[in-house]
C-alpha cells in the first residue's frame, strides 16, 4: 500500500512540474488562437460593419448562407483547392527528392541544404516583389524561358493570363517552402536506423528496394507531418496573391478564401461575413486534417 | 529610508499630474510625399513653439497602405486625431459618424458660412453630412495627360501638334510611340492609372453617355451601350487586342520620371511636376515634358475629363473635446499655406484665394488642369464606392486579360454594382 501511495505521488508531482512548462504556453495558445476563433464565431452570427459604433445587428446563420450561394464565395473555394492541390502535392513529392538526394550527397551537403532553404527565410512580401520583377512582361521570366524554348518576344502572360497567374503563385509558393520541408524529411531520413538498411544490403537488397521498401514505410510519421503542415499552409495562402493582385494580377483566378476574407472585411468593412468565412476556412483545414490522420496511421511504424 | 520612500513618490506623482494637466499628443497620419513632410515639419516645428505643452506626432505610410491602417486603427478605436485619404476612402467614416465636426472658431474662422465661402463652390460638399462639416482639403486634384516630347520626337510624331485629343488618336499615338519586342512591349505609348477606375475610366463611359449610378442613387450601370463601347476599346487596348498596355506592366506614372525611354505619356495630376523635380532635376529642367487634357471620344456625348477627388484632412471624433480643438487649430494652421503648398509640393487647396491668385496661375500648365477640373465632376463617393471600383476593376480586367467577352463582363459588373446599391 505504501509502494502505491509512494508512486502515485511521484507521478503527481512528475505532472505538477509538467503543468507548470505548458501553462504559459496555453495561456499563450487560450488568449491568441482559441479567443480570437470564438470571437470570430461569435461575430459570424451578426451584421456588423467594421467602422460602425451602433450595436450589430443577430442574424444567425444568414451570414453562413449569403456565402453557400455566393458565386464569389464559390470562386474563392475553387482557387483555394486549386492551389493547394497544385503546391502541396509537389512540395511533398520533391522536397523528399531533394531530402534523399541530399543525404546522398558526401560531400556539400550543408551547402545544398543552405541552398535549398535559403527562400524560406525571406518574408513573404519580399519573395512576392522579387517574383513581381521576374514576372514583369519585360522581366526575366520571359527572357529565361524565351532564350530556353527559343521562342524570342513571346509574352507568356505570367501576371495576365487566368491560368498562368495561378500557376505563378504556384510556383513562388513551391520555391519558397520546399527547403523547409526538405529540412523536415532530412531529420526524418537521418532517424532511420543505418543497422536496417545494413541488414538490408547483406539480404542482397538495391537503392531503388531500399528507398521503397525501407525508407518510404519508415518515413510515415515525417511523411504524415509534411503533408499535414504544408496542406494547411497552402490554404492560407495570402501575402503572395494580395501582392500579385496589388501589382496588377486580374483577382478572380487567384482570390482564394484568405484573399476574399481580407477585402470582405478591409475594404468591405463587412466583418461579420469575413469572420463566417474564416469559421468555414477553420472547418476545412480541420476536415482535412482529421481525415488526414484517419488515413495514415502513424502509429504503426517501429524499428 | 521610509521618509526618503514617501518623498520620491510623492515627486513622482507630482509630476506625473503636472505632465498630464499640461501635455497634449496630437498624432496625425497621412500619406508619403517627401516634398511635404518638409514643410510640415517645419510648420509642426512652429506650431509647437507657439502653443507650449502641444506635440504632433507626424507619421507617414505608403498611399497603398494608409486605408488599411487608418481602417484598423479606427476599428480599434485607436484612430489618429488627424488624418487624410481620398474622399472615397474617407466618406465611411463620415457616414459612420466617426469624425469631429469642423469647429470653426478653433479653425480661426468667424462662422461655418466663412468656412463655405473661403473656398471655391462645391469642394466642401463631399464632406458635408446632416448639415456639419467634416473636412478641411488638403488638395483637390485631377488628372490630365503628361507627355514625354522625346518620345514623340523618337517616333517621328511632333508633341506639340500631335498629341492625341481623342481617345481613339490615344490608340494610334501609342501604337506609334511602341517599342515592341514580338509580344512584349519595352515601349508604351500611353497606359491607363490602373487601378484607379472610378477617377480615370468611368469618366470614358460617362462621356458616352454611361453612368456608374443612375441619379436617383437606385440603379447601378446605366446605359449599357456606353458600357459596352468602353469594355470594348479597354479588350482592344490590352494583351489580346492591339497590346498597347496591361495592368501587369509597371505603373505608368512611375516610369515616366525616369525618362528612361520606356513610356511616352501618363495620366497624373499636377503633383506630378514636383515629383518629376524631385526624382529627376535634368529631366525637369529640360522641359521636355508636356501637359494636355484629357482626351474625349470621337462620338462623345459629353465632354468629361477625369474625375477629380480630395483629400481632406479629417480629425477623430472619439479624441477629448480639447483634442479636437487643437486638431483644427492645427489643421488650419498648416492650410493657411496654400502658396506653399502649391509650389514646394504642387498640390492645389481649392481656395478662393489661391485659386484666383498669380502664383497658381503662373504655375506652368495650370490652365490645362484648371479647364479640365470646371468641366469635370467630383469622383463617385458612398458608404461602398471601394467595393464598387473593385467590380469595375473586375470587369476591365476580365475583358482585357481573361478574355471574357463585353457582353457577359457588363452582364456581371450590373449584377454586382446592383447588389452592393441594394445592400446600402
Amino acid at each position: 500500500m505504501s509502494k502505491r501511495i509512494s508512486s502515485y505521488s511521484i507521478e503527481r508531482k512528475k505532472a505538477r512540474w509538467g503543468w507548470i512548462f505548458v501553462t504559459p504556453t496555453l495561456i499563450f495558445f487560450s488568449l491568441f488562437s482559441f479567443y480570437p476563433i470564438f470571437n470570430a464565431l461569435y461575430t459570424s452570427l451578426f451584421k456588423k460593419k467594421l467602422l460602425s459604433l451602433k450595436p450589430p445587428d443577430f442574424i444567425g446563420l444568414d451570414n453562413y448562407s449569403y456565402l453557400l450561394e455566393s458565386p464569389d464565395f464559390w470562386n474563392s473555394m475553387r482557387a483555394t483547392v486549386v492551389f493547394t492541390l497544385g503546391t502541396f502535392v509537389p512540395l511533398l513529392i520533391f522536397s523528399l527528392i531533394f531530402a534523399v538526394f541530399i543525404m546522398s550527397r558526401k560531400r556539400f551537403q550543408n551547402f545544398f541544404q543552405i541552398a535549398y532553404y535559403s527562400p524560406a527565410v525571406l518574408s513573404s512580401v519580399v519573395a512576392a516583389v522579387i517574383w513581381l520583377l521576374i514576372f514583369d512582361p519585360r522581366g526575366l521570366g520571359n527572357q529565361w524561358l524565351n532564350l530556353m524554348m527559343n521562342t524570342p518576344g513571346i509574352d507568356h502572360k505570367w501576371l495576365a493570363h487566368s491560368v498562368m497567374v495561378q500557376m505563378s503563385t504556384m510556383l513562388v509558393y513551391f520555391w519558397k517552402y520546399v527547403g523547409y520541408f526538405t529540412i523536415i524529411f532530412i531529420v526524418g531520413l537521418a532517424s532511420i536506423p543505418q543497422s536496417i538498411y545494413e541488414a538490408a544490403k547483406i539480404d542482397g537488397a538495391n537503392d531503388w528496394k531500399n528507398f521503397w521498401y525501407i525508407t518510404l514505410p519508415l518515413l510515415k510519421p515525417t511523411t504524415i507531418l509534411v503533408s499535414i503542415i504544408s496542406m494547411l499552409q497552402c490554404l492560407r495562402t495570402f501575402s503572395t496573391q494580395y501582392l500579385f493582385t496589388q501589382g496588377g494580377a486580374p483577382l478572380a483566378p487567384i482570390n482564394v478564401i484568405t484573399l476574399n476574407i481580407y477585402h470582405t472585411a478591409i475594404r468591405d468593412h463587412q466583418i461579420g461575413r469575413a469572420s463566417a468565412m474564416s469559421i468555414i476556412l477553420f472547418v476545412i483545414m480541420m476536415l482535412f486534417t482529421w481525415v488526414q490522420f484517419k488515413t495514415s496511421r502513424a502509429d504503426e511504424i517501429s524499428y | 529610508m521610509k521618509k526618503l520612500l514617501t518623498i520620491f513618490i510623492f515627486v513622482l506623482l507630482l509630476s506625473m499630474t503636472v505632465n498630464s494637466v499640461t501635455a497634449m499628443e496630437i498624432t496625425f497620419w497621412t500619406h508619403e510625399d517627401p516634398n511635404r513632410t518638409e514643410i510640415e515639419d517645419r510648420y509642426i516645428a512652429e506650431f509647437e513653439q507657439a502653443n507650449p505643452g502641444v506635440t504632433i506626432k507626424r507619421v507617414t505610410s505608403g498611399s497603398g497602405q494608409i486605408q488599411e491602417l487608418i481602417l484598423t486603427a479606427f476599428a480599434a478605436n485607436q484612430g489618429p486625431d488627424i488624418f487624410n485619404m481620398s474622399i472615397e476612402d474617407e466618406y465611411a467614416y463620415i457616414a459612420n459618424e466617426r469624425l469631429a465636426p469642423l469647429d470653426f472658431q478653433a479653425a480661426g474662422y468667424p462662422s461655418l458660412q466663412a468656412v463655405y465661402d473661403a473656398y471655391i463652390p462645391g469642394v466642401l460638399d463631399p464632406v458635408t453630412y446632416k448639415g456639419q462639416l467634416y473636412g478641411l482639403p488638403l488638395e483637390l486634384t485631377n488628372w490630365c495627360i503628361f507627355i514625354n516630347k522625346k518620345v514623340f520626337r523618337d517616333a517621328g510624331l511632333d508633341p506639340e501638334k500631335d498629341y492625341p485629343k481623342t481617345w481613339e488618336e490615344m490608340v494610334e499615338v501609342s501604337d506609334k510611340l511602341c517599342i515592341r519586342e514580338g509580344e512584349i512591349l519595352n515601349r508604351r505609348g500611353f497606359d491607363f492609372r490602373y487601378p484607379y477606375y472610378l477617377v480615370a475610366m468611368v469618366p470614358m463611359v460617362e462621356q458616352l453617355g454611361g453612368q456608374l449610378i443612375s441619379d436617383d442613387g437606385k440603379t447601378a450601370i446605366v446605359n449599357d451601350e456606353a458600357w459596352l463601347k468602353f469594355l470594348k476599346f479597354m479588350q482592344e487596348w490590352g494583351p489580346s487586342g492591339r497590346n498597347l498596355g496591361s495592368p501587369t506592366y509597371t505603373n505608368a506614372r512611375k516610369l515616366f520620371n525616369m525618362d528612361n525611354n520606356d513610356i511616352g505619356m501618363c495620366n497624373t495630376g499636377l503633383y506630378q511636376v514636383g515629383r518629376i523635380n524631385a526624382d529627376n532635376p535634368a529631366f525637369y529642367e529640360s522641359k521636355e515634358w508636356m501637359i494636355v487634357p484629357f482626351p474625349v471620344f470621337e462620338d462623345a456625348v459629353k465632354d468629361v475629363p477625369a474625375a477629380y477627388y480630395g483629400h481632406y484632412y479629417m480629425v477623430n471624433g472619439q479624441k477629448s473635446k480639447e483634442n479636437q480643438q487643437m486638431a483644427w487649430k492645427f489643421v488650419a494652421y498648416m492650410l493657411s499655406h496654400s502658396e506653399e503648398y502649391l509650389t514646394k509640393v504642387n498640390i492645389v487647396q481649392p481656395t478662393v484665394e489661391l485659386m484666383s491668385s498669380e502664383t497658381y496661375k503662373s504655375m506652368p500648365y495650370s490652365d490645362v488642369f484648371t479647364n479640365d477640373m470646371a468641366k469635370g465632376h467630383i469622383v463617385y463617393y458612398g458608404e461602398n464606392s471601394a467595393k464598387i471600383q473593385s467590380h469595375v476593376r473586375e470587369a476591365v480586367e476580365s475583358v482585357m486579360l481573361a478574355g471574357i467577352s463585353p457582353e457577359d463582363a457588363l452582364k456581371t459588373l450590373k449584377r454586382k454594382v446592383q447588389e452592393v446599391l441594394d445592400e446600402e
